[in-house]
């Protein structure tokens, strides 16, 4: 019984670290931007900031599935929605830091910006998926869209896909012989490939049944 | 999951947290999170000011371009650089490039020259009269700044070691110096980093080569103790730290080409109408200002310079 109830505890206790640690990056920015801590070049902090929380977010918030299954920890489920959200919630603040503090809502320049460049246009794209997956998040559309609702979340892929590729195109270098700082985009793909690959039973089933059979003790097996 | 079976796992008594903690686990999580917020708090602390004797941000005494724009706060011209050799992160080169050695130091001026030889900074400093320019400095990345540099235009050393017929280019190298600068070997780029200017460009007036900044000596993370300053073009072409200026006559190899000739041209002249493969370069962030400006025409030195490109196609050849 103690077990149950301490394993409650742990859950709650993940839960609340994700929320904390989620709007951890959020808060940091405010601190900076309050004691004036932003640097000489403050829009680009804040963009930085807000795009590689989003992309983080996104990474984690796909992470769910597969750890859920391959670990049997079915409570893992419940933290992708607010992961989800808050990765939708950094793209937005990062959109609105480009739009409205770096452009100041100067129509022509942006949409000049936005036409001209496959690297605005991809983020964008990433964007609107983002918003609309975490606007149609809520039961109500789940119970309206019915089986068009899981396909319609499966786009998340394709958003975090975007916001990848839209950060590989911010480093300043070249991505075919890797010559820049692409360290971090490229960790980041690097695991949406691995999380998309886990997905696959071909994979992860092995890991699983590995596992199992490591932890296989009289009593646990299911 | 509800289904399942719970068994009580066996524990020895050191897998037991002591209970004199575990009552007091909260006190102790709280202590944990203030270490934590602690250092998170001790990496936001203000920068030790430097050993400079100006304050980081004095006043500018309103002092401004030939445009009318004031000059950036020095604060800003020497804690926000691009010198890779250090760090592509551009708030922490001026603390690691702190211990750059760059006394003695010397340039070594060879190729199509009459008379090469080796310029030690003094010589430079004694032979050639030290005067300010003020220059705005465009970043390719869309940032810019007004900077009051100290210095003597190229064309004065170009005119004592004398460039024979052949020369038609001339190819500046900064120092590798792999036990001072930490990412001189992360294998991100083929330093040296090599930078170019087509003879004329070189000998042009408003060409610089600068050996300080706001009356004082050139800080390491602006390129001490010497460096070009080229203001119609993007800042990448003012190589920092020089230690070899070579006349030559095929245009040479320079590292932003190297590493992506589509979108560093040779040129690489401040353009808002050639737009960056991935970006537009119609407009930027001045350092200290809100908002963005329009980007100028050759950074708004186009009257002194487009006689340099008369009969080029400047969208081909950028």
């Amino acid at each position: 019984m103690a077990n149950i109830h301490q394993k409650i505890r742990v859950e709650k206790l993940i839960r609340v670290a994700v929320h904390v640690g989620s709007l951890f990056p959020l808060a940091m920015v405010l601190w900076l931007m309050v004691t004036g801590n932003l640097g000489f070049n403050p829009v680009e902090t804040v963009l930085h900031r807000t795009g590689h929380a989003a992309v983080a977010l996104l990474v984690l918030s796909l992470a769910v599935t597969p750890l859920r299954r391959i670990f049997r920890l079915q409570f893992l489920g419940r933290l992708r929605k607010p992961l989800g959200l808050y990765a939708a919630l950094y793209a937005g603040l990062h959109f609105a830091a480009f739009a409205v503090w770096d452009y100041r809502l100067n129509l022509n320049l942006i949409w000049m910006e936005i036409v001209e460049k496959p690297f605005l246009i991809v983020g964008l794209v990433s964007l609107i998926i983002l918003v609309l997956l975490a606007g149609t998040s809520f039961r109500f559309w789940q119970r309206k869209l019915g089986k068009k609702w899981r396909w319609l979340q499966k786009t998340v892929y394709l958003a975090a896909g975007l916001a990848v590729i839209h950060y590989l195109l911010a480093v300043k270098g070249d991505l075919l012989t890797l010559q820049g700082a692409y360290t971090a985009p490229l960790i980041a793909g690097g695991l949406l490939i691995l999380l998309l690959l886990l997905r696959i039973p071909f994979f992860y089933k092995p890991i699983q049944r590995f596992l199992n059979h490591q932890s296989a003790k009289p009593g646990e097996k299911e | 999951m509800a289904d399942k079976k719970r068994h009580s796992v066996p524990l020895n008594r050191d897998e037991v947290t002591p209970k004199h903690i575990y009552q007091n686990r909260r006190q102790f999580l709280k202590q944990m999170g203030m270490v934590g917020l602690g250092a998170l708090l001790a990496s936001c602390a203000p920068r030790k000011p430097g050993a400079s004797d100006i304050p980081p941000d004095a006043p500018v005494n309103g002092r401004t371009d030939e445009l009318g724009d004031a000059l950036t706060s020095y604060s800003a011209v020497t804690g926000y650089n691009n010198f890779y050799e250090f760090t592509t992160s551009k708030e922490q080169v001026a603390s690691l490039a702190q211990n750059f050695e760059t006394d003695p130091w010397s340039v070594r001026v060879d190729g199509l020259v009459n008379h090469p030889g080796v310029l030690s900074l003094e010589d430079m400093l004694a032979n050639f009269n030290q005067e300010e320019r003020i220059y705005r400095m465009r970043c390719v990345e869309g940032w810019s700044m007004v900077i009051p540099w100290v210095g003597f235009p190229l064309h004065k050393l170009l005119a004592e070691v004398e460039p024979t017929a052949d020369a038609r280019y001339v190819a500046f190298e900064t120092a590798v110096v792999p036990d001072q600068m930490d990412a001189v070997d992360s294998g991100r780029f083929p330093f040296p980093y090599l930078e170019g200017l087509r003879l004329d460009e070189a000998q042009h007036d408003l060409t610089l080569l600068a050996t300080g900044l706001y009356d004082e000596p050139m800080p390491p993370q602006n390129g001490a103790p010497i460096r070009l300053v080229v203001p119609w073009k993007y800042g990448f072409k003012s190589i920092k730290s020089i230690v070899r200026i070579s006349l030559v006559a095929e245009e040479p190899p320079t590292l932003w080409n190297i590493v992506a000739p589509q979108e560093y041209g040779f040129y690489a002249n401040v353009n808002p109408d050639v737009s960056h493969p991935r970006w537009s370069q119609a407009t930027e962030r001045r350092i200290g200002e809100p908002g963005r400006r329009e980007t100028l025409f050759m950074n708004g030195y186009a009257d002194e310079v487009m006689p340099l490109y008369e009969g080029m196609d400047l969208t081909i050849q950028f």
